[in-house]
C-alpha cells in the first residue's frame, strides 16, 4: 500500500504560465527559424510589445505575401478575382472581421489543399505551414475565431498541425504537455467497481475515432448529479447491511479515533489511497460539522458524499508535481507518474496494479529509464484485454473495427444477400484477435496490419488450446469422456449425479457429443480437418470465447454451414492462416472494419476514403458544407459507384478527390465484407442484391448477367512518388500504404494523441521522430514505439 | 468552515426572495389568466414508455374493419365517437374530445434488442448510449420553471429476465432520457423516495428540513472550497472547463431552495403518505407512480414527466398472470395461470396503463386553469419503447395522446398513416416535431436520424394531420 497526496504540494509549485497551444506553437516555429527566443518569453513589456508587432509584420511579408504572390494572386487579385478572393488587398493583419474572415478562407484553403487546384504546382509543403501558422497565430491573438481555436483541442482536427514540419527534423524546441485535468474514462469507472453504478462519466467526442480527451472531458451538473445518484444508493445498500451501525442516532457521538479509521477505509474506496494527514485532519473536521448539523449517521454520510465528488475521485491530475528543469519544464511527480502509466496502458487505478505498487514503493519512479523499465515489464506480460485493455482499445478507436455492431443492418437484406447469420460481435473479435497476434509477434506491425492475408477465423485465438479442443473431439470415445468428466464435476461439487435434474443435463451432454463426433466423422470422410466447436470458458488460464459452428463465415468468402450441417470448408487449425492474397490485405479488408465503415443498405466509400485521408495520410478534409445534401440518390439501375458520379462535379470534388478514389477501391467487397468480382443485373436492367441457390439457377439460365465491378482510384498525398498513384483495387491500395512512410507517421501521431489525451504540438516533433525511430530500429516494434513514447518528454513533463 | 454558514430556513426564504427564480405554475397561470394570454400558461408533457410494444389492434376504433393489410395507401382519418372506441379505451368515454390515436408511423432505423432505448424517444440508432437528446428532455428543458427541469420514475429490475427479487428500490437508467449526448437521465424507482424526494417537505418536521438543508449546504460549500484549490493551479482555458464543475455545486443548491419556495404548494398538493409506497406489487407502485406525477405537475415541481410502468422482467401477478412480460410476448397460444393467452394477457397489461392514464386525466381535468383546465394545458403520451408489438419491426408505432396543448394539437381523432415506403407514411420524428413546435419550440424540419429505405419521401415537419 502506499500513500501519497497532490494537495501537500500542490500551491507552491505550479506557475502561472497560461497555456494556449497557438502561441505555443509560434513560440516553437519562431525559436525554430532563429529569431530572438526573449521576443516569445513570459515577460511583457512595451519594448517586446513593440518588436512583437514588427515580427508579425515580418511574418506577413516574409512567410505569407511572397507564398500568396507565387500561388494565388495569378487567379485571385483585381476586379475580376475568382469567387470574389481579393488577396492583393489582404495586406494587414486581422484586425477586424470581415479581415479575420478573409485570413480564416485563406487558412482553410491551404490547410485543406484545396488551392491552387489540383493540375498547379504545389506550394513547398514546410513554406506553406509557415504561412499557416502565421495566420493562426494572428487569428488567435485577434481573438476573432475563437471556435476556430477550440476547434484545434477536438480529435477530429489533429492532422491540422503540419505533417510535414512535424517529421522534418528542423524543430528543435523542448517537448511537453500543458498542465491539466483529465477526466477519468467512464471505463475507469467501471474498474473501481461501485456497485450497479452507470458511469457519470461520458465521452462527448466522436464515436469514429480517439475518444479520451483531457480538453474534451466535460464535468458539469448532470455528471455530479449522477455522482450524488450513485454515492446515495451505495450509501443506502451499505446502512442496509449494517455498515454504519455504530453511527445510529440513538448512540453517541464516536470517538475520534473510531471516526477517523472509518474515514480511511471509504476515503481509499473513494480515491483509491490513504488521506495524508492533513487531508484527514480536514475531512475530520467536516464531519464533525455534519454531525452535530444533521445527526451521526446523515453527517457521515454528507462527508462520504464529498469524497466522492471531490476533485481526485473524478480527475487525473497532471500538473507536473516533480523537479522544473532549466526550460522551466515541470516533470510529473512519481505519484502522478503512477497515475499517467497505469491510466496509458490499463483502466485501473494504479493500486490495483503490482508491478506500479513495486515500483512506487521501491522508490522507482523518478527519471526516464524508471518509467521505460516499468512499462516494459507491464508489456512483458503480453498485449491482450486484460493486461492493457487500453492499449487494445487504441486499435479499436484508431482501425474503428468495433463498430460494425452499430451500422444497422436490415434482417432481410441479410437474408436475401445469404449472408446466414449476420454474427459482428464475432467478426470485431477475430479483428482484435488479429491485432493481439501482431502487436505481441511484434514485428513489422504497422505494415503487417495493413496488409497481412492472413487472418483468425473461428478460432479461439490460441494454437494449442485450438489442439486440445481438437484432439479431445476426434476420439473415439469422445461422447463418453465428456459425460465422465461432468460426471466427476458433480460429484467434486457433491451433487448426485442420478437426481433428475443432472441426470438430464448428462442426457444432453452425451446427445451435443455424439453429434459432434458424427460431424467429425463425416468431415474426416470428406478429407477435412474437423472444426471442434467449444464453450466460453476458461482454458489454459486464459479466457475462450465460445463458438459452435462456421455459420457466420460466409463474410470470408468461407462455405458457411451451421452446428448440424456437413462441414464442407477445410478449418485450419493453426491460425492465423492465409486467405487469398488476391482478396485480402489487412484489416481494412476485414469483414468487421468494412461493416463498420458501410451504412444501413450498402458500402461507404466516402466514409472509407475519409478514414484513409485522415487516419494514413495526416490529411485534413472540411466539415461538410451546410448546403450539401448529403443522400446519394437512389437508382437501382446503377451501382454504388456510378451513383456517386455527381460528386465529381467540380464544386464537389474539391473535397471529395480527397475521399472516393481512395474509398471505391474498397467496392470489390460488397457491404457484408464479402470479397466480388462482378455486380450483377437483371433482365430490366435493375442491380441484384440477391444471392443463394435461386440466384443461381438465374444466373445459369441467363436471366442475370455479370458486370465487372470498377474498383480503380488514386493515391495521392503520400510524398512518396513510388507510392502515389492509380490504383487498381484495395489490394493495391493497401500494399502501397503499407510501403508508406507517411502512412506509418500518420499512425504513430494517432498513438501519440491516444496516449496522451490530446492533440500534437508543433513542440512534440522529436517525441514524434523517437517514435519512428524506435519502431524502425526494433524491426517494426510497435513496443518499442509504446515505450518510446511514454518516456518521452511530451509524456513525462509538464507546463 | 464556520457556524455562520448555517443555514436557516428562514435566510433560505429571504435568498429566495431576492433571487429571481421564475414564477411557479400556479402564480404563472393567474398571472397569464389576469392578462388574458392563454399562451403565457404553463405547458406540460407526460411521456408514459411501456415495454415489449403496444398492440396495434387494441387501438382500433370499432367501425374500422381491418385495415392491417401489408400495402395501405390510404390516410385514415376518423373522429372517435362512444359507440367506436374500442375496449382499450373505455376508459376515456367522456374524454374523447382529448384524446388522439395515431398508428402507421415508423421509427425502423433505430430498432434494438427488445427496446428502442434512447431512440425511442430520440430517433436515433442508440438503444444503450445517449447519443443525443430525447424529445422529453428537450421539453423539460424549454418548458420547466420548477426545480425540476424533467423528473423520471421507472420500474427498476432486470431488462430481460424474471424478477427474483421483486422491483429493486434504487434510482436506474431504464435508458429512455438524455438531456443531451452522453447524458443519459436517471430515473426514481421507488415511489416512497420519489415522495420524499419530491414532496418530503409534507411530511418532515421543520427540524428535518434544517437538518437536511444544512447538510446539503454544507457540502455544497465543502466542494465549492475544495474545488477552488485546484482552480487556482489552471490555466485560463482549463479554468472555463473546471468551471462547469463548480458551477454545478450551485445550481444543485438552487434546485433545493426552489423547493423551499414551493413548501405552501407541496403542502396543499401531497398525496398521502400510505403503507402502499412500501408496496413490492408492481400494478400499486405503478399507480403510485402516476399519482406522484400528477401532484408533481399540480404542484409546478417539473413541466415535464417520464413515466416507465414496467419492464419486461416483471410478473403481473396481480392481473392473475404469472408469466413475465417477455414470457407473455412469446406466449401466443399458451394460458397464463388465469386462463388468458398472450394477446389477451398482453392487452390487459395495455388496458391497465390507459386506465391509470385515464384516471391522472381526469383529475387534471379538475384543477381549473386559464380559462379552462389543467388537461387543456397537459399532453399525456402513450407509447412503447418498443413500437407496435414484442419483437416489432417498428413499421408501425402506435401512439395514443390525451389532453391538449392549448388547441395547437387536433384531437377526438383515430389517425393512421400509409404504411411504410407508400406515399403520404410518416415516422415517429414528424409526431415528436408536431410536439415540440406545440410547446413552442423552434425546430429544425427533421428530428433524429433519417431512415435511408424512406429517401424517396418527403419527411420534413410535423405532422400536418396533428395541427390545431
Amino acid at each position: 500500500m502506499f500513500r501519497y497526496s497532490f494537495s501537500a504540494v500542490l500551491p507552491q509549485r505550479v506557475s502561472k504560465l497560461v497555456f494556449q497551444p497557438i502561441v505555443v506553437l509560434i513560440q516553437i516555429l519562431v525559436a525554430a527559424h532563429c529569431t530572438t527566443e526573449v521576443l516569445w518569453s513570459q515577460t511583457t513589456g512595451q519594448a517586446v510589445a513593440k518588436s512583437r508587432d514588427n515580427q508579425e509584420e515580418v511574418g506577413l511579408q516574409e512567410d505569407v505575401i511572397p507564398l500568396l504572390q507565387e500561388h494565388c494572386y495569378g487567379c485571385h487579385v483585381g476586379a475580376d478575382a475568382k469567387a470574389g478572393l481579393k488577396l492583393d488587398e489582404l495586406v494587414t493583419t486581422p484586425a477586424d472581421q470581415e479581415t479575420a474572415d478573409m485570413w480564416l478562407r485563406v487558412l482553410q484553403t491551404l490547410q485543406f489543399d484545396e488551392m491552387p487546384p489540383p493540375e498547379e504546382e504545389r506550394p513547398d509543403p514546410i513554406e506553406k505551414s509557415k504561412a499557416i501558422i502565421w495566420i493562426e497565430h494572428q487569428l488567435s491573438i485577434s481573438e476573432l475565431h475563437a471556435s476556430y481555436r477550440l476547434k484545434l483541442m477536438n480529435p477530429d482536427y489533429g492532422n491540422y498541425i503540419s505533417h510535414e514540419l512535424l517529421f522534418s527534423g528542423t524543430i528543435k524546441t523542448l517537448p511537453f504537455s500543458p498542465s491539466r485535468l483529465w477526466r477519468l474514462s467512464p471505463q475507469i469507472f467501471q474498474h473501481k467497481g461501485i456497485r450497479d453504478a452507470q458511469s457519470p462519466f461520458s465521452f462527448i467526442t466522436s464515436e469514429r475515432g480517439i475518444r479520451d480527451y483531457a480538453a474534451a472531458s466535460g464535468v458539469d451538473q448532470s455528471t455530479v448529479e449522477m455522482i450524488l445518484i450513485n454515492t446515495d444508493q451505495l450509501l443506502d445498500i451499505w446502512t442496509r447491511e449494517g455498515k454504519f451501525d455504530s453511527l445510529a442516532d440513538d448512540k453517541s457521538m464516536p470517538a475520534d479515533e473510531h471516526l477517523a479509521d472509518m474515514l480511511k477505509i471509504e476515503f481509499r474506496r473513494a480515491i483509491g489511497r490513504l488521506p495524508q494527514p492533513e487531508e484527514q485532519a480536514k475531512y475530520l473536521a467536516f464531519l464533525r460539522k455534519n454531525m452535530a448539523d444533521g445527526g451521526n449517521l446523515d453527517g457521515f454520510k454528507t462527508t462520504i458524499k464529498a469524497m466522492y465528488l471531490s476533485t481526485e475521485s473524478i480527475y487525473r491530475m497532471e500538473l507536473g508535481l516533480g523537479d522544473i528543469d532549466s526550460h522551466g519544464r515541470r516533470h510529473l511527480s512519481p505519484e502522478e507518474l503512477t497515475y499517467a502509466i497505469s491510466y496509458a496502458l490499463t483502466d485501473s487505478i494504479p493500486e490495483q496494479n503490482k508491478l506500479i505498487r513495486e515500483a512506487i514503493t521501491a522508490n522507482k519512479l523518478q527519471n526516464r529509464d524508471d518509467v521505460a523499465k516499468l512499462v516494459e515489464s507491464i508489456l512483458a506480460d503480453g498485449i491482450n484485454p486484460r493486461n492493457t485493455p487500453r492499449v487494445m482499445r487504441f486499435f479499436e478507436e484508431f482501425f474503428g473495427y468495433n463498430q460494425a455492431d452499430k451500422v444497422f443492418k436490415d434482417m432481410s437484406r441479410v437474408h436475401q444477400a445469404d449472408i446466414k447469420q449476420w454474427n459482428t460481435n464475432r467478426l470485431m473479435y477475430e479483428a482484435e484477435q488479429l491485432v493481439q497476434y501482431h502487436v505481441n509477434r511484434d514485428k513489422d506491425v504497422i505494415e503487417e496490419l495493413l496488409t497481412g492475408n492472413r487472418f483468425y477465423v473461428a478460432h479461439p485465438g490460441d494454437n494449442d488450446i485450438a489442439r486440445q479442443y481438437y484432439d479431445e473431439v476426434i476420439q473415439d470415445d469422445y461422447a463418453e469422456q465428456k459425460v465422465a468428466r461432468r460426471i466427476a464435476d458433480f460429484e467434486r461439487a457433491k451433487r448426485d449425479p442420478n437426481r433428475p435434474q443432472e441426470k438430464e443435463e448428462l442426457a444432453r451432454i452425451r446427445q451435443d457429443a455424439e453429434s459432434r463426433s458424427k460431424l467429425v466423422k463425416m468431415a474426416f470422410e470428406d478429407g477435412l480437418t474437423p472444426f471442434p466447436g467449444w464453450p466460453y470458458e476458461q482454458k489454459s488460464g486464459k479466457p475462450v470465447r465460445g463458438q459452435t459452428d462456421l455459420i457466420y463465415i460466409a463474410v470470408y468468402n468461407l462455405p458457411p454451414t451451421h452446428r448440424k450441417q456437413r462441414q464442407v470448408w477445410e478449418w485450419p487449425l493453426e491460425q492465423p492462416f492465409a486467405l487469398p492474397a488476391d482478396q485480402r490485405a489487412g484489416i481494412l479488408t476485414h469483414p468487421a472494419w468494412l461493416a463498420a465503415h458501410s451504412v444501413n443498405d450498402g458500402n461507404d466509400p466516402i466514409r472509407r476514403g475519409r478514414w484513409i485521408q485522415e487516419k494514413l495520410l495526416a490529411g485534413v478534409i472540411q466539415d461538410v458544407p451546410p448546403d450539401v445534401d448529403a443522400n446519394v440518390p437512389n437508382d437501382h439501375h446503377k451501382t454504388l459507384r456510378e451513383r456517386m458520379e455527381p460528386v465529381r462535379a467540380e464544386r464537389c470534388w474539391r473535397c471529395h478527390r480527397k475521399m472516393n478514389p481512395l474509398g471505391e477501391p474498397f467496392e470489390i467487397y460488397d457491404d457484408w465484407g464479402r470479397h466480388r468480382t462482378e455486380v450483377y443485373f437483371d433482365q430490366d436492367g435493375l442491380i441484384v442484391h440477391q444471392r443463394g441457390k435461386q440466384f443461381e439457377r438465374r444466373l445459369a439460365e441467363g436471366e442475370i448477367s455479370p458486370r465487372k465491378v470498377d474498383a480503380t482510384g488514386m493515391l495521392l498525398g503520400t510524398g512518396d512518388p513510388a507510392v502515389d498513384g492509380e490504383v487498381t483495387n484495395a489490394i493495391d491500395l493497401m500494399r502501397r500504404l503499407g510501403r508508406s512512410a507517411r502512412a506509418r507517421q500518420s499512425f504513430i501521431r494517432h498513438l501519440f494523441r491516444f496516449l496522451m489525451g490530446r492533440n500534437e504540438m508543433l513542440s512534440d516533433s522529436q517525441t514524434l521522430i523517437n517514435a519512428e525511430t524506435a519502431y524502425l530500429k526494433n524491426g517494426g516494434s510497435f513496443q518499442a514505439m509504446l515505450v518510446s513514447l511514454l518516456c518521452s518528454d511530451s509524456f513525462l513533463y509538464r507546463r | 468552515m464556520n457556524n455562520n454558514m448555517l443555514v436557516t430556513r428562514r435566510r433560505v426564504v429571504q435568498a429566495i426572495g431576492s433571487a429571481p427564480i421564475a414564477l411557479t405554475p400556479f402564480l404563472q397561470s393567474i398571472a397569464a389568466h389576469a392578462a388574458g394570454d392563454e399562451n403565457a400558461l404553463p405547458k406540460r408533457f407526460v411521456f408514459v414508455v411501456k415495454s415489449s410494444g403496444i398492440d396495434k389492434q387494441n387501438l382500433l376504433p370499432s367501425s374500422l374493419p381491418n385495415p392491417w393489410q401489408q400495402d395501405r395507401d390510404a390516410m385514415v382519418d376518423v373522429p372517435l365517437m362512444e359507440n367506436n372506441l374500442p375496449d382499450n379505451l373505455a376508459a376515456f368515454a367522456e374524454l374523447r374530445d382529448q384524446l388522439t390515436v395515431i398508428q402507421g408511423l415508423s421509427g425502423k432505423n433505430f430498432v434494438g434488442n427488445h427496446t428502442a432505448g434512447y431512440g425511442a424517444l430520440s430517433c436515433h440508432h442508440s438503444e444503450q448510449v445517449a447519443v443525443a437528446a430525447t424529445v422529453d428532455c428537450i421539453l423539460g428543458q424549454h418548458l420547466s420553471a420548477g426545480p425540476y427541469r424533467m423528473y423520471g420514475m421507472a420500474m427498476n429490475g432486470p431488462l430481460l429476465e424474471q424478477y427474483t427479487r421483486g422491483p429493486q428500490d434504487s434510482y436506474c437508467y431504464p435508458n429512455l432520457s438524455a438531456s443531451a449526448k452522453g447524458r443519459p437521465v436517471a430515473y426514481q424507482a421507488s415511489p416512497k423516495k420519489a415522495y420524499l424526494e419530491l414532496f418530503g417537505s409534507a411530511v418532515a418536521s421543520p427540524e428535518q428540513i434544517r437538518q437536511k438543508l444544512t447538510l446539503n449546504s454544507n457540502l455544497m460549500d465543502f466542494m465549492k472550497d475544495d474545488a477552488r484549490r485546484i482552480e487556482k493551479q489552471l490555466s485560463a482555458e482549463e479554468k472555463d472547463r473546471f468551471s462547469h464543475y463548480t458551477d454545478a455545486f450551485e445550481s444543485l443548491r438552487i434546485r433545493e431552495q426552489k423547493k423551499v419556495s414551493l413548501e405552501e404548494s407541496i403542502k396543499k398538493n401531497a398525496p398521502e403518505l400510505t403503507s402502499k409506497y412500501d408496496s413490492s406489487v408492481p400494478s400499486v407502485r405503478m399507480g403510485l407512480h402516476f399519482e406522484l406525477a400528477t401532484a408533481a405537475l399540480i404542484t409546478g415541481l417539473t413541466n415535464v414527466i417520464t413515466i416507465r410502468p414496467d419492464t419486461l422482467g416483471i410478473i403481473y401477478s396481480e392481473l392473475g398472470i404469472n408469466q413475465h412480460v417477455h414470457a407473455l410476448g412469446h406466449l401466443g397460444d399458451g394460458k397464463t395461470a388465469n386462463g388468458w393467452d398472450g394477446p389477451r394477457a398482453r392487452k390487459e397489461i395495455d388496458k391497465l396503463h390507459l386506465n391509470y392514464i385515464a384516471k391522472m386525466a381526469k383529475r387534471l381535468k379538475k384543477v381549473p386553469e386559464g380559462n379552462g383546465t389543467m388537461l387543456d394545458n397537459t399532453l399525456i403520451v402513450y407509447l412503447s419503447c418498443a413500437g407496435g408489438q414484442h419483437h416489432d419491426g417498428q413499421r408501425d408505432w402506435p401512439f395514443v395522446l390525451v389532453g391538449g396543448m392549448q388547441n395547437k394539437v387536433r384531437s377526438g381523432r383515430y389517425l393512421q398513416y400509409p404504411s411504410y415506403q407508400n406515399a403520404g407514411h410518416r415516422t415517429i420524428a414528424n409526431l415528436y416535431l408536431s410536439l415540440m413546435q406545440s410547446a413552442g419550440i423552434k425546430t429544425a424540419d427533421h428530428f433524429g436520424q433519417l431512415d435511408a429505405q424512406l429517401k424517396d419521401l418527403d419527411l420534413a415537419g410535423p405532422l400536418s394531420e396533428l395541427a390545431g
